[in-house]
């Protein structure tokens, strides 16, 4: 559905997009991560032919974004950040306006104006005018706009910017309803959001790709996906010696706590589960073993990982 | 085209849907009768040879008001919709930026002529409300109406260049207003230093207040004619470039 390939954006002697290349297959649903300033809206403002690339390529659904970018608008359905929106009309009005401009008209641009104000819970709020409508529901007017000539591809620029945790939720179960039907490519930095939603991320910093692989495949290469907390009774200085020389085993850290016991946190190969052999360790030292547990990851540590600066 | 139109009347709408356009049109037709029942009064006290049309629009107030419709009329055209982020959408709908351009162009333009619909109207109630025939000719309230609908066009372009130039309705207004006002002091300049300096042609060829003067008269000049629609073209080629220079700017 989108092929991008080298495309770069610099603003004068700020290059905000560094020669970023990915795919994304249609019915796909990826979040596209990052944190502040990372290059994620330019890099959408350039998909849907409101910015240029510098250099690059990149084509929706098989339509050049610069030769073919009307061909390229029609299949897309983009909601900006912070959802401008013309506040001093009506919602219907404004759908009505946006739906015509899709070159609906008639009774289908009647009909599809019903289904997305049903499928973005407006139809109670139709005849209110924007302004007077709360941000979730500007939202949800911005996400109908994006939905009204049923498009291939879905746009999302932080669909949940500034929301409550229960709008922010509404909205999450109507991108995973919309998945179902719509290629859909969602930047953001709430990390659960994606976790929840996507089955493919693209974290970029600093206007490059980092990562890009299923939320699985990406916690599961996580440094921190092998380590194991240990707390055991025993001599701090032999039990960290015995740690180490397992199988493995990488860099092994102690703690002291009450009474003789100690936290140790293993750090293993990624991809290898040691904790049988450091039970079995364990026993045969005759070390009371109270507590042994693998760290699982999130795709939070992931992204700090990726991301942070020191 | 019928994209355009779409366009057009959302624009129109904005006009009339909020007091703007209402506020606007009211203080044209107050500054109008104004100036119509100032130049009857002058003609009580001082009875004169030229015609009623050609006094009212030779009044010095008339360009203080004329000129100041404008940068109102335009000001916020783009500036508001880049500020608020609403072009961004419009932009990424499958418009052309022409389209997004002269559906602005016109909707301002349109609204423009409707604020002379109240000056029609006071000569209309002259010849109804008094006895005496009227002292002026139907074909002087025409060519009048013709060169403001054509000096109108390049103001209205100039204002909309000024306001896809910045996100501040402000800026856009007093850039326009100051581009306005050094194009109708041009018109002057043969009137401070005679018509013995070189470019005096030039200036006679721009100066608006002298394509009033002739064209109130009833006399219709074909030179201004071409001169206001080569430049409005002008201006809204422009106007496209400048909202598409983010497409193409390196």
């Amino acid at each position: 559905m989108i092929e991008i390939a080298g495309l770069t954006k610099r603003y004068g002697q700020n290059t905000a997009v560094d020669n970023i290349s990915f795919q994304v297959g249609k019915g796909d649903v990826v979040g596209f991560l990052g944190p502040n300033g990372a290059g994620k809206s330019t890099t959408l403002k350039m998909l849907t032919g409101f910015l240029p690339p510098t250099s690059g390529a990149a084509s929706v659904a098989g339509h050049d974004i610069f030769r073919e970018s009307l061909e390229v608008r029609r299949h897309i359905g983009y909601m900006p950040e912070n959802v401008p929106l013309y506040t001093e009309m009506r919602v219907k009005e404004y759908l009505r306006f946006r739906g015509a401009l899709r070159g609906l008209r008639g009774r289908q641009l009647r009909s599809r104006m019903g289904d997305v104000m049903e499928t973005a819970g407006l139809t109670h709020v139709r005849r209110k005018m924007i302004k007077t409508l709360s941000k979730g529901y500007r939202q949800r007017v911005g996400l109908a706009d994006a939905l009204i000539h049923e498009p291939d591809l879905l746009i999302l620029d932080e669909p949940t910017n500034g929301l409550d945790p229960n709008q922010i939720r509404a909205i999450r179960s109507l991108i995973k309803e919309l998945g179902k039907k719509h290629t859909i490519l969602i930047s953001t930095h709430i990390l659960s959001e994606v976790e929840m939603t996507c089955n493919r991320v693209i974290i970029i910093d600093e206007g490059k790709v980092k990562a890009a692989d299923t939320p699985q495949n990406l916690v599961h290469n996580m440094r921190q996906a092998g380590q194991i907390s240990v707390e055991l009774q025993a001599p701090a200085e032999a039990a960290q010696k015995a740690l180490a020389g397992l199988q493995s085993v990488k860099k092994v850290t102690v703690e002291a706590l009450e009474k003789g016991w100690h936290r140790f946190r293993v750090y293993v190969e990624p991809r290898t589960d040691t904790r049988l052999r450091i039970s079995t360790m364990a026993a045969d030292h005759q070390w009371p073993l109270r507590s042994l547990a693998r760290r699982e990851a999130t795709l939070e540590q992931v992204f700090v990982e990726l991301t942070r600066k020191d | 085209m019928r994209l355009f139109f779409i366009l057009l009347k959302k624009e129109f709408r904005a006009f009339f849907l909020s007091p703007f356009g209402w506020l606007i049109m009211a203080f044209a037709a107050l500054m109008q009768g104004l100036s119509l029942s100032t130049t009857m009064k002058g003609f009580m006290d001082l009875p004169r040879t030229e015609s009623l049309v050609y006094v009212v629009f030779q009044a010095p107030t008339f360009w203080f008001y004329y000129l100041f419709l404008f940068p109102v009329l335009t000001m916020r055209l783009f500036s508001e919709e880049t500020r608020s982020g609403t072009l961004e959408g419009l932009l990424t709908a499958p418009v052309k930026s022409w389209q997004v351009v002269l559906s602005k162009y016109f909707a301002a333009y349109f609204t423009y002529l409707l604020l002379w619909v109240p000056a029609l109207i006071h000569f209309k109630l002259f010849t109804s409300f008094t006895d005496i025939p009227p002292p002026f000719s139907q074909a002087e309230i025409w060519t009048t109406m013709l060169i403001l609908s054509l000096m109108g066009a390049l103001f209205t372009a100039l204002g909309c260049l000024a306001s896809a130039l910045t996100a501040s309705q402000i800026i856009a207004g007093i850039v326009c207003i100051s581009i306005l006002l050094v194009h109708f002091l041009l018109g002057l300049v043969t009137y401070f230093y005679g018509d013995q300096i070189a470019a005096a042609p030039l200036f006679h060829f721009i100066s608006s207040r002298e394509h009033l003067e002739l064209f109130s008269r009833g006399i219709i000049d074909s030179r201004p004619l071409v001169y206001y629609l080569v430049a409005t073209g002008f201006v809204l080629i422009l106007t496209h470039h400048v909202l598409d220079f983010r497409r193409w700017k390196p």
